[in-house]
Formats: structure tokens, C-alpha cells, sequence
């Protein structure tokens, strides 16, 4: 009896002893499912890692327990370069996505949400450029030209990132590989530092590269140019643009262009072509969750209803942008001094059953290409019908944006079947294209070169324009085969809007507002030719009523209960989102005015 | 015996020390054996226990209550003891023979209670714990012992969920952490959930409060530990019966909601608010007078009258594969769909429950068998469970015991939403009453056309996913062996723990008849495999010296080991919606991994020493390590002390008859929490297909895999410290018909394992996952009480028992330079901010925002008030609380707490003759709610949804300036529905009656010849009546930690009706 019971007191012993003695290693657990940064340092993980950072151009990240960003910080900036640059009202329903109600009105404040979504973006894209050159320190197996290719690629991006919260945010921490307290202050000015990633990028990069969604020396050479011009520094930025502009090539090769016709460069079957200088390049239909490769930011800005994507009736443009498409009826050329003296005819409080005849007043063919408006074909999805295909148009008014939407041939190929709305689609945004490198290149001219040189680029640009073949085409009605009177002139020589430096400025201004139209560049070209205040004050007195009551087509909640305006040596910038300044605890400094 | 006695006895003072101390004498020399029966009333006790008093040496009665037992010399005493029965101690003497008359219990002084690793009788318990009357507990039909815990347990706050199948939210004693507040489950010894318990089995259930009783369980305690122990066969074969069916009724849903014709009054009420034109594309497409149209929808028409061509029926076209081309004409519902009525039905409940149990000379056994069906008041939701037990144990040697428990089950359940704006019941507010569930040809009709609004079918979406499934398969259970061996000590060795496989699938349609519809179909199924298990090895030792001197100590070791692995995949655009034809044969999706594993091996003591039964003093303490932390860290003790005093017992108190029994006790100790991802330690890289893959070949549909920094570990990561103080008191009056028990507590947690957010320039994987850091603290103190009275008047036996619940909660340290953190319950995007802050100084999940002083009465009111964006008259005006004399963020404030000032309940059972009556209320009081669905429903440019009598009839106009909720427009903004205040904040106290039971038994006299022992019928209601002012649907919000009570349209708790039998053979 007691033999028994000791044997089964020393099996229990035994029992807890070794329990004990392997305890070491039995508390030694590992995490599955993710990669540690050895593994990582070589050259096949270097060059996933160069990926991951190409990855937050679409300013979207979703997985890995990480979700973050999306329409609030599209790559495309369409709320803060479209919205707040008078391109487009928020749209919808005023009580859908409020934080951009403040944004349009220019009442924002540190708190909202949309600013520390876009300041998270685009440093998550900067530490992933950054992780891909600590990685790179420890590979022992890469090449020296591919180290030099890949350190070029992620500091192309890195400068791209910071250029992004640089002209959001103005005085913004320059985060780079070394950095290890990530409390980085925002005390200084980093355009050097930006300038000095973008042109390592420039010098190093080849000229071909072996996917066509990298960056190559000429994209790099065109945001390094760009950064120039943001500071002013024509000179620079003319000689870059210059080369680029008479031998620059695309990634795969080909020589820059502009495309035969203006749509051509938001179509997807003719993205990455000759006139597309980087771009964020998207896909759907690839298995990601969510549709997170998409054109993510874009989805809320479809029509609404019926329309095609369905969702969500964002990024209405406005009256003001449409009423810039009018054109002299004799020159086809724009009045960029009173293009609101006439309202360009609309639809708003007509509904879609009742009759409504287009505008016949001269316009400009972009138009029909860049604003979604009743009684034109829009895209090769009909006709819009105007009101059933807005969300609310007693708020948003009667546009539709295009630019970002699928055409009907391309649905369910190149728009994803996998999400709530069709509206996600595979159409590139395009962070540069040609058209706005000559643009650019035009603005060089005229404070630095030629009058001339910059009226020929414009005319480069309206050229293209007008070729008829590119024209919104309707069998029926008073203009067909076209959809509506078009008509666009060129410059021609000694023409008055070149004669001066300030009428050749004023020219090529209107003419990039117009060319690349609801593409998210306006604010920030509107605050770096310091002709925000003025612009935006004009826009809003105009799109309210409140300059001209007897317009059809009018935001009153931008007058209610005030009109709303641009405060100078404030909204020039937006504020420093304030969770970022309450975690740097006490490294950032507010922008002026918030 | 008496069978009928035994089993009205609150089965909670079966215990299951017996279990263990089922004990035979092995030592023979210099012995005496003593034999004796057990008798009550006459019959004979069967399977009593009798035990040497200070040694591990017991047996058990049998058949006729008889039995015999060595007696070691030097030992005089037998304790005798049996569930429901005062536990005696008998003095031997010279004598041989002891015939002992044992009295039902009248207090619970002697109810021994198993708590961490041991067990000990209630009055030498010197920390604090709740010991759960599981008699009552069971009396409120449930699918989770943990929704049955509300109101049973002091110190316990219980939130609960209507959902079929859902637990609950059990807090004991506020919150110790940011999150993983869930308490430690302990099950027959091995960690488990209540959850997937079949609360039948429950014998017996205690909540361990203060680091003397859970601290034991060391560094996964800090949110208190509740003890179960399930049932034991004991005594002669018999099996018993027990089955309810009942109703449960769903109520009325949203009464505020207005009706079309007050809809389209509304639409034009905030259209002349606005000046604005005076036309409809619903009401009056063309302008002029407004009037309900005839149909609502035609192809991409809408406000249409009949005669209409449009509305031809001929035109109707639906084209699942072209619907933006599709015709639809829907006719208008003039009269108004009630949604909630829709996807809402009498939904019945049924449980029916078999156990066979019983104990022979060297073995016990248990077997029940349970089928639980629980229909949702949300048409084809449902929950389903079948559970099968079966606990034996043998006593192969006199002094060997060898057990196990086991329990299997199965459930499966069709889901619904609970609390967002998405589920069915928040869509019976946002979808508009003219719209009808189906358009002119019987499909279904929605928000599709014009002024609509963005909600979506219901009773569309019900349908939709019928077929959507759970499946949980779970293996719960130990086995153990123990060794008595010299005289004093008992080993124990347990290996148990779970294996837990879920397969779910559901499949989404794709949709056309709202306004935003889904573009495609898209089928989803998923797995997941996990398994833990717990191996515990122990050794106690029990004496007592010189008669007065009671020692129990025990020593033990314990491995913790968890792992898993999930799978699961999409599948998008199917050929055809077909419920047979759902698989992932062709998935594009799949993604799956294991689940980081995660161990934990600990050492444990515990004494316990009694002097004279007086005083009291017992010291714990707990080695843990953890994978969880990286080497340097990876060990915590946890130790603890208690003091008691008998203070009856001293000679000075004997005067006093009237307090049988009175105990002091004090303790003071500290627990640890490690609920934090397995693999915080470590920087992690990860690629993801939506996170870092890029198409960087400009393909269009396939991407490039890249990777990115994931996670930042925490190396440095350490054991969560919560230090406990401890005082109260043990009552005992009047003989055992009052009992009193009274604890003030005070937790503090320190090193508070908090995920610090980090700027955003470290990336977003710190940014927006960032590591669980020991940088916050946090405190709770309160008080529980729980008082009982028992007696019996003019024939009525009675039972009284009231439990009051308090915690004050405060954050009092986030980290270095950050004091809040805020808190997103779903209302972030569409309100303009979020209405929880978490803030050093105030308690978890607090509401924040601007203060509404009331609305501007007119622009006088305006210009004379601080400077506010977007003031008007009629609008909101908020409190300038810096006095600067503008609204900024910094006026904004906290204006109310989900956390309750206090929780009660008050339980009565009433015996006459043969009839009993159970009531059962419970309350909490001074507690708010966000009441986030006015947000949808009170104001007009909240989307075009549903909207509130109060939107129309009390909103201010410049007319009717009493108006006392804002001027309705068009447009929202800062002033009206932009941004979170405190027009949303409601008290959302309340004061129900949970429970409502009457039974008969048949008088035994009728039974007998039929073999039955008891036979008893009963009707039961619950949640009959509700006091309170919340106006939303119910006023129990359940959410998580760190923001709750924000209700966006709650799965509510109804009313349900029963019937059931219990039979015992």
C-alpha cells in the first residue's frame, strides 16, 4: 500500500520537476505570421520593403491589424487641394463626412479628424522609405548599383511624402533613417531636405526602370523641379524642366507626350502612357481586403443613385470651375477676369423627369471631361439625368465629378466587385502628368525666361484641347456630333494676355486651373502664388449668392450665417493636427492662427 | 432522507471539498475505530461526510446513513458534514459508537467554499468573496451564467447582452485596466469561460474580490476571479428533469418616429426655416403645395402620382447584372411601414435539461445532457446549444481518488447586429416609414430615389442572411488523481483545458433597391482551432496542533499553454445566390494564421492558520512568468496578507444573543494582469495585400508583395501591479435569519499596461498599433454589501436578499506628457468627433464635449453671446467654459459618465405549503447614455432617414421660440448636428424587475406511488417593468471599456413569458 502510494507521490514529483526545468523554454514564444528584420536584410526583402513604400502613395493602408487613412487622405488631395481650392463642394448631404464642412468654409480647427488621418499617411510613408534604408545597412547581398537604385527609389519617396505634408502642414519634422526619438520638432524649414532627397533621386536614378509604376530619374527630376518652383526658385526649376521637357521619358522608356486627346491620361486602358509622369498606381479585382488597392480615396466621389459606382455623391464641382470653361465665342479663348459675369446654365432645382436644355454658350471642351452636368453624356454611361444622380442637390448643387470615375466598358474589370460601392476603380491617379509639366514649365517662362516660350506652352496644352477627335460626342442635338458648343482657341502671337509679365502670368494661371481641373491641385497653387486670399473670397462671395443673388446655382450654407473666408497668415496652411502635437508632447509647435 | 428538503435546499451549499477529502484511513497503528448513522428527521444522510477533525482521514455515509472510520489516537473529534446541513463537530470521548442528528443549516458560517486551489469554510474566510447563490442564480432563464450573475454578486457590475447566445459584461469592482477587465473564469480548477457553460451544471460559484482570495492566481487576477465548481453524483441513483418554453415579446421598438405625412411636414417645416425654394423631388417635384406621393420610385423618377406614365407597370425591369439600368416603381406606403414591427417577432426560448447522477462505495458519477434553444426577437436570428456532461470520480486505493470532468458542446446560431448604426434595428429608424419592404412586383423596396435616404432594408437584410451560420464545437474539462499520503498531506495533480473549433460562413447579396447598394455577391468562411491546456500540480498539507492551532498550507505549480491557428477565406461575385451553392471553390481571398502562443508557468503558497477559531491570518503568494514579456521582465510575484477577527468569539461579546456571529477582516495584497497581445515584445514585419502589396507593375488587378514595420515591440513589457486593500465585516444576527456581509475596497493599478499611442513620425505601425507600455495607473474603491434575512411568517418561509454594488473609478496617469485619449464608438465620422475621453482625473470612458446652455433665442441672443462658428437663433448655444468669449475645442468639458454611481438587487423567495414565488429586481442608478440615435432621428440633415415627433413638433421656430430642441434645416453644422455635446446625454438609470416566478409542487402524497420524488410546475415572467427615463430603447447599453453606454439603436431587452417543470425520480 504505501509502496504504491509513494511511486505515485515520486511520478508527481517527477512530475513538477520536469515542468520546472523545461519551464526555460517552454515561456520562450515567438510571433507567428510576421518576418523579424534579419530575415528581411536581403536583397528580396530590401526590395519588398521598397514596395511597402510605394504602397501608401494611395494614402490607404489596410491589414495587419492596421487600418488607416482613405478618402480622408487620398494620394489625389482632393479634399484639400479640390475642396478647399473652390475646384468642388464637399457635395453629398450636409450631414455625411462633417469634418469637411469646416475644410470648405475654412473654420477647421486642430481637432479634426482629417488632418491627423493625412499627417499619419504620409509619415507612415516616410518611415517605410526609411525602414527600407535601415534594412538595406545590414543586406550583404545587394549590388552596388541596385543599393544605389533602391536608396534613390526610397529617398524619391521619402521627399515625396514630406513635399505632401510640406505644403499641407508648412513647417513639418524631417523624419529620416537615423532618426530614432521620433518626437522630431517642426522648427525648421525642410524644403533643403526635401530638395536634397529628391535630387540624390534625380542624379541616381536610370532612366528606365523594369516596372512601370516606378519612379525614374525623370519623375524624380519633375517633382525635384516642382519643389523648386513651390520655393520660387524659377531658375532651378526651369533647367530641370527644360531637359524633361525635351527628353524626358516615362519608365518604360518612351519619350514624354501629351496624348491626342485630353481624356485620354484619366482613362484606364491609357494610363502609363507617354503623358503620365508618375502615378499612383491602382488595382482592384487583386484579392486585397476591402478593395484597399483601388482608388480608395476617391470612392465617395461618384454620382449618387442610379449613377454609375453609386456611391457617395462627393466632389461636386463648382459653379465657379464650371463658369471658367466658357470661352470667347469668335477666339475660343477664356476671360479669367470675369468668367462669372454669366452663369453657365444648370439644372439645380429641375428634376430629372422634367425638360432641361443644356447651355448653348461657347465652352471649352475640357469641361465636359472634368464636371458631370445634365444633358451631357457622361463618360459612355448616358446622358446625365442631372438630380437623380445626386445625393441632395438643394446641398451640393447639380455636378457630378468624372475625372476618377470608370467608363461602362471597363466596369467590373477595372472597378472592384468586392465592396459596398463599385466606385473603387483601377484608373491611376496621376501625380504628374506632361500636361502639367509644360504648365510648370510655362510658369518658369514667364518669371524667368520668355513671355513667348510660356504663351507656345500654353498653346501646347490648348492644342491638344482642341483636337475634335477628343470632344464629349453626342449624335443627337444642336452640336452634334458634339455634346455642346465647343470651342477653343490658341494664343496667338502678341497676343494681349501675353504681352505682360502679369497678363501672361494671370494666362497660364487660368490655364492650369482649367487643364488639370479637379485633379487636387488648386488650393496649393492658389497659396503658393499667394492669390489665395483674393481668389477664394471672390469664390465664395460668388458660389453663396451673396455677390450675384440672382444665380441659379448657390451654396447658401456657405453663407450661413456668415459668408464663409480665407483668413491670410492662417489658412494658408492647415493646423498641425492637435493628437500629434499632444503626443509630441511639447516638440510641435501650432502653425500660426489656430 | 428527505428528497424534497434536499433539493429546494440552495443546492450552493453542496460543496465539493468533499470531492477531495474523500479520504480512508491507511495508517493502522495505535487506532480506535468509531462507527456510527447519520440521521435527519428520522432518515438516514446519505453520503455525508465524516472526517477526523485536523487530519486529512474521512469517509462517507452510506446506504442507511451508516459508517465507520479509524480514529488515529490523539484525536478525539469528527466533523460531520452535508450539503444543506450545519457542518457538527462531535466530541468522541471513550465511545465507539456516534449516532449523529444532523439540522438543516441555518446560517452559512459552516458552508465550506472552494476557492483558489482550496477550499475553507466560510467563517475562516478572511478575504473577500462573493459566495453566488447559484439557486437564484439559475432562476432567470439564460443561455450564459453570466447574464444570470447581474444583481446576484456584491461587487460585481453586470451588463447584459438580449442577443441569443450573448455572455456579458462582468466587472468586478470597476475597471483595473483599458481593457482585458474580463474576470478570470477558474472551472472545476482549469481557466474557462461561463460562456460556454451550461449553467445547469453550475454547483456552486464565487467571486474572489480582494488580492487575499484571487492574488493566488497572480498575474491573471487583477479583475478578480469567479470560482465555478460543477455539480458532483451524490447519494442514490436519480435523475431529474427540469424544462422551460417561453415567449419573448419584442415590444413596440421606436414610438417616437414620425409617419410619412408628418415626414413630409417636417421636410417643409425646414425648408421654410430655410427660405429655401419650395419644392420636393419626393413631395412636390415641380413646386407648389406638397403632398404625398403615389409612388415614391419609377425607373429614376420619384414623387410620382398615379396615372403617371412612368409608374406603367410594364416598364418594370430588374437587372441584377445591370442595376443602375434596372426600372423599379415602388409604390408609396401613405400609411407608413412600422420596420421594427418587420423584422421583429415573438421569439420563443426552450430549454430542456436531463441529469442522472449518483454516487456508489468507491465511485460518483454525474452525467447531464442539456438542449438550449433561443430565438432572437429579430426574425431568424437564433442561438442553439446542446451540452452533454459527465464528472466521475473513483477511489481506486482507500487513499487515491482519480476524476475528471468533461463537458461537451455544440452550438450553432444565425447572428444580428447589436449596437451600430449598421444593424437591422438601427435601420428601423434610418429607413423612412413611406417606403414599403417590397415595390410593385414583390421585390424588395428601399431607399432607392429621390430624398430617401441612405438606410437599408431590414427585413431585406434579415432575409438575406438567413443562412448565415456559427458553428462552435468545445471540449472543456480535467482529469485529476490524489494522493493522501502521511496522515497530513494531499497531492493533486490536474490536467485540463480546452479545445475550442468555430466555423462560420455568411454571404452577402448583392443589393438594388437602396440608395447605396452593394455591387456585388460575396461569400465569406472562416475556422479557427484553439487549444489550452493547464497542467496544476499541488501539495497540502492540514493540521492542528494542540487543538487551537489550525494550519492549512499548500504549495503548487502550474503551466499554461495556448495555441491556435485560423483560416479563412472570400469568395466574390457568385454564378448564382443559391444557399447549396456557397463555398470558396473558386475563392480570390484567403488569409489565415496562427495566433501567437502564449505560456505561462507559476509557482504558488498559501497558509492559512486559525488560532482557537478566533483569530485568523492567511499569506499568499504567486510566482509568475510569462511568454507574454520579453526575459528581463518575465517574472512577477504577487503576494498577499488578510487578518480576521472572530470578535463574537471573545468573551466580552457573549452577553450580546443577538449577534451570533461577528468577523473583522482586513487585507491588503497584489494581483497582476499580462492581457496583452502574445507577441508585444517584439518589432514585427508583416506584408499585407490591402497594407503594403503595390501594383508596381501597373497591371490594374494583381499587386507586387511588399512588406512594411507592422508592430514595435515592447521588450521592456512588465506585469500590470494592482494593489488591493481590504476591510469588512461578516455579520451573523439572530441566529443565522440575518446576515450581513460589508467590504470597502481600494484598487489601485499601477504600470498599467497601456497601448501609448506614439507621433505618427514613428510610422503607423506605432502610430496606429502601437505596444502595450507599463506607463498608466488607475484606481477604484467602493463598497459591496450584501444582506440576507431568512424566517418565516404565518406559514410563509421567506428569503430575502439585497446586494448593493459601488465603484468610483478614476484614470489617475496615462503617460509622461499625455493626460487622455479618446475614444471612437462608432460615431467618429459622421458627428464630427468622438464622445468619450479617457482623462487622468476622471473615470474610464467619460463624455466630453460642448455643453448646450440652450439655443439662441434670437440675433440679439447671437451677437451678444461669446463668438461661436455657425450661431444662429434657433441653434445650439454652448458654454463658454474658459470664459474667453469665444467656443473653442478648449470649452469643451465632461458632462456625464456611463459608469453607475451604484447597482443593486434585491431577491425575495417566498414558501407557503406547496407553493413558491420568486421576485427579483435589479437597478443601476446615476449612470448617463449617449442616446446617439436622436442624432439620426432629431435632426433633419442627420441623413434622410427616420425622424423624431420631437424634430417636428418641439424644435424651435422663429415662431414658436419655446422650442426646446433646434430649429430643423436643411443643412447641419457646428451649432446644430456638427459636433458631439450634450444634447445626446441622458440619465440612463433604471430600476427593472428581472424576474417574476411561481411554482406549485405536488404534495408528495400524490407523487409517491408514481415513483416521483418532486414534481413541480412554475410560470415565470421577466423584465416585466422598467423604471426609468432613458427614452431610447433600452437603457442597459453594453459597449466596450473604453466607451460605453452609446447607444446607436441596442438589441433591447423584452419582456418573456414561461412555463416549466422541474421532476425529480
Amino acid at each position: 500500500m504505501k509502496k504504491i502510494t509513494f511511486k505515485f507521490v515520486a511520478l508527481l514529483i517527477a512530475g513538477t520537476v520536469i515542468t520546472l526545468s523545461c519551464g526555460k523554454g517552454f515561456l520562450e514564444q515567438t510571433p507567428k505570421g510576421a518576418l523579424d528584420e534579419n530575415t528581411l536584410a536581403n536583397k528580396k526583402g530590401v526590395e519588398a520593403l521598397l514596395i511597402g513604400a510605394y504602397s501608401v502613395l494611395d494614402g490607404f493602408i489596410d491589414g495587419g491589424g492596421i487600418f488607416l487613412g482613405g478618402w480622408t487622405s487620398a494620394g489625389s488631395n482632393w479634399v484639400y487641394g479640390g475642396v478647399s481650392g473652390g475646384d468642388a463642394h464637399k457635395g453629398t448631404d450636409g450631414g455625411d463626412q462633417p469634418d469637411i464642412n469646416p475644410i470648405e468654409r475654412f473654420e477647421h480647427t486642430p481637432t479634426n479628424g482629417y488632418f491627423n488621418d493625412k499627417w499619419s499617411v504620409v509619415y507612415e510613408g516616410v518611415a517605410r522609405s526609411n525602414s527600407v534604408l535601415k534594412v538595406m545597412a545590414k543586406a550583404t547581398d545587394i549590388s552596388a548599383a541596385d543599393v544605389t537604385r533602391i536608396t534613390a527609389e526610397a529617398r524619391f519617396l521619402r521627399g515625396h511624402y514630406h513635399f505632401e505634408a510640406k505644403k499641407m502642414f508648412n513647417k513639418v519634422p524631417y523624419v529620416d533613417e537615423t532618426v530614432i526619438d521620433f518626437k522630431v520638432p517642426n522648427d525648421a524649414d525642410i524644403w533643403p531636405k526635401i530638395e536634397a532627397d529628391l535630387k540624390f533621386a534625380y542624379d541616381n536614378l536610370p532612366e528606365t526602370m523594369n516596372a512601370k509604376g516606378r519612379v525614374n530619374k525623370w519623375a524624380a527630376g519633375a517633382l525635384l523641379a516642382k519643389a523648386y518652383l513651390y520655393q520660387k526658385k524659377f531658375t532651378e526649376a526651369k533647367t530641370i524642366f527644360d531637359l524633361i521637357y525635351t527628353t524626358g521619358k516615362n519608365a518604360q522608356g518612351q519619350k514624354f507626350a501629351l496624348l491626342p486627346k485630353y481624356h485620354q491620361p484619366f482613362d484606364a486602358a491609357t494610363e502609363n502612357s507617354t503623358e503620365s509622369v508618375f502615378a499612383v498606381q491602382y488595382s482592384v479585382n487583386d484579392g486585397a481586403p476591402d478593395a484597399a488597392n483601388g482608388g480608395w480615396g476617391e470612392v465617395l466621389n461618384f454620382p449618387y443613385n442610379s449613377g454609375p459606382g453609386g456611391c457617395c455623391g462627393f466632389y461636386q464641382p463648382s459653379q465657379d470651375l464650371v463658369n471658367a470653361f466658357q470661352v470667347n465665342a469668335v477666339t475660343g479663348l477664356p476671360d479669367p477676369d470675369n468668367y462669372n459675369a454669366t452663369e453657365v446654365k444648370n439644372d439645380q432645382g429641375i428634376a430629372s423627369t422634367d425638360l432641361f436644355t443644356p447651355s448653348t454658350a461657347t465652352l471649352d471642351p475640357r469641361l465636359d471631361w472634368t464636371v458631370g452636368r445634365r444633358g451631357i453624356p457622361y463618360l459612355d454611361h448616358g446622358v446625365h439625368p442631372g438630380a437623380d444622380w445626386i445625393r441632395l442637390q438643394s446641398y451640393g448643387g447639380p455636378y457630378s465629378p468624372v475625372k476618377n470615375v470608370f467608363t461602362k466598358v471597363e466596369k467590373d474589370a477595372l472597378n472592384d466587385k468586392s465592396f459596398w460601392t463599385s466606385g473603387v476603380t483601377a484608373t491611376n491617379y496621376t501625380l504628374i502628368r506632361f500636361a502639367d509639366v509644360i504648365l510648370m514649365l510655362a510658369e518658369c517662362e514667364v518669371e524667368v525666361g520668355s513671355l513667348d516660350k510660356a504663351r507656345q506652352y500654353v498653346n501646347e496644352i490648348r492644342a491638344r484641347a482642341s483636337n475634335p477627335a477628343g470632344f464629349v460626342a453626342s449624335a443627337s442635338g444642336p452640336f452634334a456630333p458634339y455634346a455642346a458648343n465647343y470651342k477653343i482657341g490658341l494664343y496667338p502671337v502678341a497676343s494681349p494676355a501675353f504681352l505682360t509679365q502679369a497678363a501672361a502670368r494671370k494666362s497660364v494661371h487660368f490655364e492650369r486651373r482649367i487643364e488639370l481641373g479637379m485633379e487636387g491641385h488648386r488650393f496649393f497653387d492658389l497659396v503658393r502664388w499667394g492669390e489665395a486670399k483674393a481668389t477664394l473670397d471672390a469664390y465664395f462671395l460668388y458660389v453663396s449668392g451673396t455677390s450675384n443673388p440672382a444665380i441659379n446655382n448657390k451654396r447658401l450654407y456657405l453663407a450661413t450665417p456668415t459668408v464663409a473666408k480665407f483668413t491670410v497668415g492662417k489658412n494658408e496652411y492647415f493646423p498641425i493636427p492637435q493628437r500629434q502635437i499632444d503626443l509630441a508632447t511639447g516638440t510641435l509647435k501650432q502653425n500660426p492662427g489656430y | 432522507m428527505k428528497r424534497k428538503s434536499r433539493l429546494l435546499a440552495t443546492p450552493a451549499r453542496y460543496f465539493s471539498l468533499s470531492a477531495i477529502l474523500l479520504l480512508f484511513v491507511f495508517c493502522a497503528s495505535a487506532q480506535k475505530q468509531v462507527s456510527g448513522t447519520v440521521k435527519e428527521n428520522n432518515n438516514p444522510v446519505v453520503g455525508a461526510t465524516v472526517e477526523v477533525k485536523g487530519t486529512n482521514l474521512a469517509t462517507i455515509t452510506g446506504p442507511q446513513g451508516t459508517f465507520a472510520i479509524n480514529l488515529p489516537s490523539g484525536r478525539t473529534q469528527l466533523v460531520i458534514s452535508y450539503v444543506g446541513f450545519e457542518t457538527q463537530t462531535i466530541n468522541v470521548g471513550d465511545k465507539t459508537t456516534v449516532d449523529v442528528v444532523m439540522v438543516p443549516v441555518n446560517t452559512t458560517l459552516n458552508e465550506v467554499v472552494v476557492t483558489g486551489y482550496t477550499a475553507q469554510a466560510k467563517k475562516d474566510i478572511t478575504g473577500s468573496v462573493s459566495v453566488v447563490n447559484t439557486k437564484n442564480l439559475k432562476s432567470v432563464p439564460a443561455a450564459s451564467a453570466e447574464s444570470q450573475l447581474q444583481g446576484r454578486a456584491a461587487g460585481v457590475t453586470v451588463i447584459t447582452s438580449n442577443r441569443p447566445g450573448d455572455g456579458a459584461s462582468v466587472r468586478i469592482r470597476g475597471f483595473a485596466s483599458f481593457g482585458g477587465n474580463e474576470p478570470l473564469i477558474i472551472i472545476d480548477g482549469v481557466p474557462g469561460s461561463l460562456n460556454g457553460l451550461n449553467p445547469n451544471d453550475i454547483e456552486t460559484m464565487q467571486v474572489l474580490k480582494d488580492a487575499a482570495a484571487a492574488s493566488i492566481y497572480g498575474a491573471r487576477a487583477s479583475s478578480g476571479v469567479i470560482v465555478v465548481t460543477t455539480k458532483k453524483g451524490r447519494g442514490n441513483a436519480k435523475v431529474s428533469y427540469n424544462m422551460y418554453y417561453g415567449r419573448s415579446v419584442p415590444g413596440d421598438g421606436f414610438t417616437n418616429l414620425l409617419n410619412p405625412q408628418e415626414m413630409m411636414d417636417l421636410a417643409y417645416l425646414a425648408k421654410k426655416n430655410d427660405n429655401a425654394v419650395l419644392k420636393h423631388d419626393q413631395y412636390a417635384p415641380n413646386g407648389g403645395t406638397f403632398r404625398l406621393p403615389d409612388y415614391i420610385l419609377a425607373g429614376t423618377a420619384s414623387g410620382l402620382m398615379e396615372g403617371d406614365p412612368l409608374v406603367n407597370p410594364a416598364k418594370y425591369n430588374l437587372d441584377i447584372d445591370n442595376v443602375s439600368g434596372s426600372y423599379l416603381i415602388v409604390r408609396a406606403n401613405k400609411a407608413g411601414t412600422n420596420w421594427y414591427d418587420q423584422i421583429t417577432e415573438n421569439a420563443p426560448m426552450m430549454n430542456q435539461n436531463i441529469s442522472v447522477s449518483g454516487s456508489a462505495d468507491r465511485s460518483r458519477y454525474l452525467f447531464t445532457f442539456d438542449y438550449l434553444e433561443q430565438k432572437g426577437i429579430v426574425i431568424y436570428n437564433f442561438f442553439r446549444r446542446y451540452t452533454a456532461r459527465l464528472n466521475t470520480e473513483f477511489n481506486i486505493k482507500k487513499n487515491i481518488r482519480i476524476g475528471e470532468n468533461v463537458q461537451l458542446s455544440y452550438a450553432k446560431s444565425n447572428g444580428a447586429g447589436l449596437n451600430d448604426e449598421g444593424t437591422e434595428i438601427a435601420n428601423t429608424y434610418r429607413q423612412q416609414p413611406i417606403i414599403p419592404v417590397f415595390n410593385i412586383k414583390g421585390d424588395y423596396a428601399g431607399s432607392r430615389g429621390a430624398n430617401l435616404g441612405n438606410g437599408s432594408n431590414p427585413y431585406a437584410t434579415r432575409v438575406r442572411s438567413k443562412d448565415n451560420r456559427n458553428h462552435g464545437y468545445t471540449i472543456f474539462g480535467n482529469a485529476y488523481l490524489e494522493v493522501d499520503f502521511l496522515k497530513h498531506f494531499t497531492v493533486r495533480t490536474s490536467f485540463g483545458g480546452t479545445f475550442n473549433n468555430n466555423n462560420y460562413y455568411n454571404y452577402t447579396f448583392q443589393t438594388y433597391e437602396n440608395s447605396e447598394n452593394n455591387s456585388g455577391s460575396q461569400y465569406f468562411e472562416g475556422a479557427n482551432y484553439f487549444r489550452s491546456w493547464t497542467w496544476t500540480n499541488q501539495l497540502t498539507y492540514k493540521n492542528i496542533f494542540r487543538d487551537k492551532h489550525e494550519v492549512t498550507a499548500l504549495v503548487g505549480t502550474e503551466a499554461v499553454s495556448d495555441w491556435g491557428r485560423f483560416l479563412e477565406g472570400t469568395r466574390l461575385g457568385l454564378f448564382v445566390d443559391a444557399v447549396d451553392f456557397r463555398s470558396l471553390t473558386s475563392g480570390t481571398r484567403a488569409n489565415g494564421s496562427p495566433y501567437t502562443p502564449a505560456s505561462l508557468f507559476s509557482q504558488f503558497g498559501k497558509v492559512d492558520y486559525v488560532y482557537n477559531s478566533k483569530y485568523l491570518a492567511s499569506v499568499t503568494v504567486r510566482r509568475d512568468g510569462s511568454s507574454r514579456f520579453g526575459p528581463e521582465n518575465r517574472y512577477g510575484i504577487f503576494p498577499s496578507g488578510s487578518i480576521g477577527w472572530r470578535m463574537s468569539r471573545e468573551d466580552f461579546m457573549s452577553s450580546i444573543s443577538w449577534i451570533t456571529d461577528l468577523k473583522l477582516r482586513g487585507s491588503y495584497g497584489q494581483m497582476g494582469n499580462q492581457r496583452i497581445d502574445p507577441a508585444n515584445a517584439f518589432s514585427q514585419f508583416r506584408g499585407g495585400i490591402g497594407s503594403s502589396n503595390y501594383d508596381i507593375n501597373g497591371s490594374q488587378s494583381s499587386t507586387v508583395t511588399g512588406f512594411q514595420l507592422s508592430f514595435v515591440g515592447n521588450p521592456e513589457g512588465k506585469w500590470e501591479t494592482n494593489t488591493t486593500t481590504n476591510i469588512g465585516f461578516d455579520a451573523t444576527l439572530f441566529r443565522g435569519k440575518t446576515e450581513l456581509v460589508f467590504d470597502w475596497y481600494s484598487k489601485k493599478t499601477t504600470d498599467l499596461l497601456f497601448q501609448l499611442q506614439q507621433v505618427a513620425t514613428a510610422g503607423a505601425g506605432p502610430g496606429v498599433n502601437p505596444a502595450f507600455s507599463n506607463v498608466a495607473s488607475m484606481e477604484n474603491h467602493g463598497i459591496d454589501v450584501l444582506i440576507t434575512q431568512r424566517g418565516t411568517l404565518k406559514g410563509i418561509k421567506f428569503d430575502l436578499t439585497g446586494t448593493f454594488t459601488t465603484y468610483k473609478n478614476e484614470i489617475t496617469k496615462l503617460s509622461e506628457g499625455v493626460d487622455f485619449f479618446d475614444t471612437d464608438a462608432g460615431e467618429g465620422g459622421r458627428i464630427g468627433g468622438v464622445f468619450v475621453r479617457n482623462a487622468v482625473g476622471h473615470p474610464i470612458s467619460s463624455y466630453f464635449g460642448y455643453k448646450v446652455i440652450g439655443l439662441f433665442q434670437s440675433a440679439a441672443d447671437v451677437s451678444s453671446s461669446p463668438t461661436q462658428t455657425a450661431a444662429a437663433p434657433g441653434r445650439f448655444k454652448y458654454l463658454d467654459a474658459n470664459g474667453d468669449n469665444k467656443i473653442t475645442d478648449a470649452d469643451r468639458v465632461f458632462f456625464g459618465s456611463p459608469n453607475p454611481d451604484f447597482t443593486y438587487g434585491f431577491n425575495m423567495n417566498l414558501e407557503y405549503k406547496n407553493f413558491d414565488l420568486t421576485a427579483f429586481f435589479y437597478g443601476a442608478a446615476g449612470k448617463d447614455a449617449i442616446n446617439y440615435v436622436k442624432w439620426w432621428t432629431d435632426f433633419v440633415p442627420s441623413f434622410q432617414g427616420g425622424k423624431s415627433r420631437a424634430a417636428l413638433y418641439d424644435s424651435w421656430t422663429s415662431t414658436k421660440t419655446s422650442g426646446t430642441i433646434p430649429i430643423q434645416e436643411e443643412n447641419g453644422n457646428f451649432s446644430t448636428n456638427g459636433t458631439p455635446n450634450s444634447y445626446y446625454l441622458e440619465n440612463a438609470s433604471y430600476f427593472r424587475m428581472k424576474n417574476l416566478s411561481i411554482g406549485y409542487s405536488l404534495p408528495s402524497s400524490l407523487i409517491k406511488r408514481a415513483h416521483i420524488d418532486m414534481f413541480r410546475i412554475y410560470v415565470q415572467a421577466t423584465n416585466l417593468f422598467t423604471v426609468t427615463k432613458y427614452t431610447g430603447l433600452d437603457p442597459e447599453i453594453i459597449g466596450g471599456d473604453r466607451a460605453f453606454g452609446i447607444d446607436a439603436g441596442v438589441y433591447p431587452t423584452v419582456r418573456q413569458f414561461f412555463v416549466g417543470v422541474n421532476v425529480n425520480f
